[in-house]
């Protein structure tokens, strides 16, 4: 086992830089991380595929120095050991191996900076948007609005761990099967959807594919972080303040991410879910959605309170 | 190597005071939590605490003074009071750039929530050339009263010194007298609203500093009917023009920011 | 000979005896002595807290906290929180400061200069004196409401950011560690005064600026970051206070405040606050590469303006902790472009401590161990802090655990590894006795498979994505998280020996000579016996 450690760990470098390989487009995917992963989830926006190889050019450069600085030390050991080097010289100083090493860096460092400005202005401008989305953070569950899509509003609660029980009992399941049958009807699905504990929430944000979505990030308690690890994008939730971030999903599937700032007892149970649509199944959601939610709009307190006692 | 010492170095005796004093602060920082959420007994700690940390601060620094006057402070020990007069305000000014930061965060990238203006609608802010600027106006004049102190000193004139500092003194307590009228007769509470947190922290950290600055100086006049003090030696006196003049720049600051370029 | 007797009769005056020469003591070898004992102590409970987070951590689902909560959830959960905040204050402020600023600090500075004793010997101890308090208001923090009555303590992580440490805490444990940080903070306040006055006006005859040794240097840098950076926290923490328990609202936005306000004055303090625990470790692990390579210092004077440097720029990069929250990209671009500058002094001092061994005669004894651990670990710690300096990456892993990655290659690892290079290097000079080398090498290799094993994987779990701070994760990330908590243990073995080998050191070491490491070390405490006298250099040493 050890061993196997070992090897992974000095392979890990390579699998970070291969990571962009063996991306290939699914036809709709899971956008979380996998066990015993290593890099990035795969990018599902090109904002994440420039962070990705962004990411890919620094490691070269960030395993080039370990490797470098391990090197000089081993060599250093094996060298100058007191048996192998008795007599010590008495150098202090060279100028010009002093300057190389103020230099390099420096030239590495810009080398560094000119795709990370790239990335930071691409990935911080937001463009003029398709569809905007404002995101609430309270303590500690997300709403959601579509304020052009009819105010459309809904509460996304995460799904109790009773509901990943091996047994439970026959009120859970029934609960549990109402909750993803909700989740089945609205995306107009013909399976009930797989689920994953700590992730999965009682509704889902659904967005057109290929779309420009603006997200306004607000807070209403504490500060939270709105966040989807495969698009790249992380925003605080900031009380008194709304933040804005954007992304144009490239895959369908669903994407999750979790609450990035810590904000109480709960923080570790919020998480956010993300469906990407075709643009049809979009507009097919959006009636759905308008129906269930104007209606469904009391049962929120309900959830909370189940969701309370069944952690 | 119990060798005769060759050094000019204070080794200080040891001392009670230091680990009296952390007690003290203990029991006055319990006390105040206890206070500030309503347990019994609470305000009682925090007063016991506090007055025992004044006592240990009068008998500590009582403990330079007689150290001083007994010789121990060479040309070598005085300057490095100097030092550490000199840091220790510098420390001081650090702090007041965390109220001038969360003042000029609120009044330059002024929230909607306050009308998008400074000062905040609503908020009826002083006439900057009323009080406040007779206080700055005593402010820079206490600097010059204990410039003249110090000079006195310097050339031997004992009286000069005593006058310079009463008068350093009641221009202080002045300021103070004028700062809690303004107080007294302000138009906006200090609760509630950014205005007031940052006026009154910003102002209310300056007038404590005053107040301490005041004492300071009536330190150094009680030590100079005491006799204390000589032309060459008489870093106590330096030190607290030192800090007057601090708290002086301060105010400046706070006038031209809070009251002048701030007022509505 | 009857002078003999009135100098110690004299320096008995001075040189009490019992408990009364430690509380009130003004010698700085003896409160450096307490300074370590206190680190020792309190580092090992922020160690304890570590274990119980990683055992919680080890496997998915909470079921280790729940033990201590009697089956609470909730608690539980804010146990979490509140262990993970603890951890990090306690570690912060009662393990590397103590340790390696009033611990070795204090030992060392005043004989590495020549000088009898620290600039004011009475403030030295109630810099020290302050501590025992604070720690105990952040241990009494712990047994009252923090979020409500019945959840006990602070859970607002370190960081302590507004409205959860405003409104999300009403409780009075938040004020207790408001207080505890104020009463640390004076603490660490007092100390710089002393120790700036010390270093510019106690140098012996002939000790110019430019010979002092790096350890002294490193002290002055973060001397001055400390002098200049705590008072800022300092008006910060009034401020959570005041919102707190008297109606002000400057971090409360329904009243015009800012809870960012209060993460550009935190960091303005925090970002100086990190170079503060690492700074003092860069001139210690000079001395040590020097002193075993048998080799003067290559590049002294770049290796000490590095570290001025280091300490400047440290002031000029604070927002590099918020690219999250909302900043104009443009104010992003230069944080971006500043933190980016800190890798160039940064590996100037890497490649000067490699270039100091290059052809030297180097014997590896415990010290010197842990000082090219130290280059390793600290290493990896920079080169993922330069990845994370782009505000562009940093906002796929910024509050993930490939932060907390980072920061503890630089601190867990750095800055203790350098307190442990340290302990080893002066233990026989402090003691009299020196240390057992066999179980001293055993110590550090526990040490740096363990910690290296606790913290490399959880790169992998920052870059898929792991939040950081939170009690429970799906089981995707169940692996790393496995062998992280699997390295946490062997740390634990390495604590274990690293006790065997304090109770070695003062039960059975053996006397240590006044100089045992040779020619290599050529600093003035190696020319005082071991343990030092009482007052050393009645005499002021000439430096040539």
């Amino acid at each position: 086992m050890a061993f196997k450690i070992a090897a992974t760990a000095l392979l890990s470098g390579l699998a970070w830089l291969l990571g962009g390989v063996f991306m290939k487009v699914a036809e709709a995917v899971t956008g979380m991380a996998v066990p015993r992963q290593l890099g990035f989830q795969p990018a599902a926006t090109e904002t994440m595929e420039m962070v990705a190889s962004f990411h890919d050019f620094l490691m070269i450069i960030m395993t080039s120095i370990v490797v470098l600085v391990t090197a000089l030390l081993l060599i250093i050991v094996i060298r100058f050991n007191r048996k192998a080097n008795p007599v010590p010289s008495k150098t202090s100083h060279n100028t010009l191996l002093e300057i190389a090493w103020t230099i390099i860096p420096v030239l590495i460092l810009m080398a560094i900076a000119v795709p990370s400005f790239k990335l930071l202005y691409f990935q911080d401008v937001v463009p003029e948007a398709d569809m905007v989305i404002k995101a609430t953070g309270h303590q500690w569950y997300w709403t959601y609005e579509y304020p052009d899509h009819g105010d459309l509003t809904f509460d996304a609660i995460m799904l109790p761990d009773s509901y990943y029980a091996a047994e439970m009992s026959q009120d859970v399941r029934d609960e549990r099967d109402a909750v993803l049958a909700d989740i089945q009807h609205l995306l107009g699905r013909g399976e009930a959807p797989e689920i994953h504990r700590l992730l999965d929430t009682d509704t889902r944000i659904v967005v057109p594919v290929g779309k420009i979505v603006k997200v306004l990030v607000m807070a209403d308690d504490v500060i939270h972080a709105w966040a989807i690890p495969s698009f790249g994008v992380k925003i605080d939730a900031v009380p008194g303040r709304t933040n804005e971030i954007w992304f144009r999903a490239t895959q369908i599937g669903t994407f999750y991410g979790q609450c990035s700032e810590l904000c109480g007892i709960r923080h570790a149970f919020m998480p956010i879910v993300v469906e990407v649509v075709s643009e049809e199944d979009f507009k097919a959601w959006l009636g759905r959605a308008g129906a269930m939610y104007n209606t469904a709009a009391v049962d929120t307190p309900v959830r909370l309170a189940e969701n309370a006692t069944a952690q | 190597m119990a060798g005769e010492v060759m050094h000019d170095y204070h080794l200080v005796k040891p001392s009670h005071w230091p680990v009296v004093s952390a007690a003290s602060t203990f029991f006055t920082a319990l006390g105040a939590v206890g206070w500030m959420h309503d347990y019994p007994y609470a305000p009682y700690v925090f007063t016991l605490g506090f007055l025992s940390l004044l006592y240990c601060m009068a008998s500590w620094w009582g403990d330079v003074i007689a150290e001083a006057n007994g010789g121990d402070h060479t040309p070598i020990v005085q300057v490095g009071l100097r030092y550490g007069m000199i840091l220790f305000i510098a420390s001081e000014v650090m702090f007041f750039v965390a109220w001038f930061w969360a003042y000029f965060n609120a009044a330059l990238f002024t929230p909607d929530v306050v009308g998008g203006v400074w000062p905040p609608t609503g908020i009826e802010t002083f006439d900057p050339w009323h009080i406040p600027f007779i206080n700055t106006l005593i402010l820079l004049l206490s600097g010059t009263t204990v410039t003249w102190a110090h000079h006195a000193i310097i050339e031997g004139d004992r009286e000069g010194l005593k006058k310079g500092l009463w008068l350093s003194v009641l221009l202080g307590a002045t300021f103070t007298g004028f700062q809690a009228y303004e107080y007294a007769h302000a138009a906006f509470g200090f609760a509630g609203n950014i205005y007031g947190s940052t006026f009154y922290m910003a102002t209310g950290f300056h007038g404590f500093h005053v107040i301490v600055g005041t004492i300071f100086l009536a330190v150094c006049l009680g030590r100079a009917y005491r006799g204390h003090f000589t032309p060459d030696q008489h870093f106590g006196l330096e030190a607290a023009a030192w800090y007057w003049h601090f708290v002086d720049v301060v105010w400046l600051f706070l006038f031209a920011s809070i009251y002048w370029w701030g007022a509505g | 000979m009857a002078d003999e007797a009135a100098i110690e009769v004299g320096q008995a005056a001075h040189h009490p005896t019992g408990w009364r020469r430690w509380l009130y003591s003004t010698n700085h070898k003896d409160i450096g002595t307490m300074y370590l004992v206190f680190a020792v102590i309190s580092g090992l409970i922020g160690f304890a807290m570590s274990i119980a987070i990683r055992m919680e951590m080890m496997y998915p689902g909470v079921e280790v906290l729940p033990v201590l909560t009697g089956g609470d959830l909730d608690a539980a959960y804010h146990l979490f929180n509140v262990l993970i905040t603890a951890h990090g204050l306690i570690m912060v402020f009662f393990l590397v400061m103590p340790a390696l600023i009033g611990g070795f600090g204090n030992w060392f500075l005043p004989i590495m200069i020549g000088a009898p004793d620290m600039a004011f010997p009475r403030m030295n101890n109630v810099s020290f004196w302050l501590l025992p308090p604070a720690i105990t208001l952040l241990v009494i923090s712990t047994m009252v409401g923090g979020p409500s009555d019945a959840l006990t303590g602070v859970g607002g992580g370190w960081t302590v950011y507004p409205p959860l440490s405003t409104s999300g805490q009403p409780g009075p444990a938040m004020d207790l560690a408001i207080l505890a940080l104020h009463l640390a903070g004076a603490s660490s306040i007092l100390g710089a005064v002393n120790f700036i006055t010390t270093v510019f006006n106690m140098r012996a005859p002939g000790m110019t600026m430019h010979k002092m040794p790096l350890f002294v240097w490193s002290l002055l840098v973060t001397a001055f970051l400390l002098l200049l950076a705590i008072p800022v926290l300092a008006g910060a923490i009034t401020m959570l206070l005041t919102d707190r328990n008297f109606g002000t609202t400057f971090f409360d936005p329904a009243g015009g405040g800012d809870p960012l306000l209060f993460q550009h004055l935190f960091w303005f303090f925090g970002h100086p606050e990190v170079y503060i625990l690492i700074l003092p470790g860069f001139g210690l692990i000079s001395h040590i590469i020097s002193t075993f390579s048998r080799k003067p210092i290559f590049g002294y004077l770049g290796m000490a303006y590095a570290m001025v440097a280091i300490g400047f720029i440290g002031f000029i990069v604070w927002a590099h902790h918020m690219y999250t929250v909302g900043m104009d990209v443009d104010v992003k671009a230069y944080f971006v472009a500043a933190t980016m500058v800190i890798a160039v002094p940064t590996g100037i001092k890497i490649f000067s401590w490699i270039a100091t061994m290059w052809g030297g005669s180097i014997e590896f004894k415990t010290p010197m161990l842990w000082a090219i651990g130290f280059i390793f670990v600290f290493t990896v710690g920079g080169v993922t802090g330069v990845l994370i300096s782009n505000a562009g990456i940093d906002q796929s892993v910024h509050d993930t655990y490939y932060i907390v990655a980072h920061f503890h290659y630089t601190m867990s690892l750095g800055a203790v590894f350098a307190i442990f290079a340290g302990f080893y290097y002066w233990i026989g000079k402090m003691s009299g006795r020196q240390y057992p080398e066999t179980l001293g090498k055993i110590h550090f290799w526990l040490s740096f498979i363990g910690v290296n094993m606790v913290f490399f994987p959880q790169h992998f779990l920052g870059l898929a994505g792991m939040p950081r701070r939170i009690v429970d994760y799906n089981e995707v990330f169940s692996y790393w998280n496995f062998w992280s908590s699997i390295g946490a243990y062997i740390s634990t073995a390495g604590v274990l020996v690293f006790l065997l080998v304090l109770w070695k050191t003062f039960r059975s070491g053996e006397k240590c000579p006044d100089n045992p490491w040779g020619e290599g070390a050529t600093t003035l405490e190696w020319t005082l016996p071991s343990p030092p006298p009482f007052h050393q250099f009645n005499e002021l040493p000439k430096i040539k």
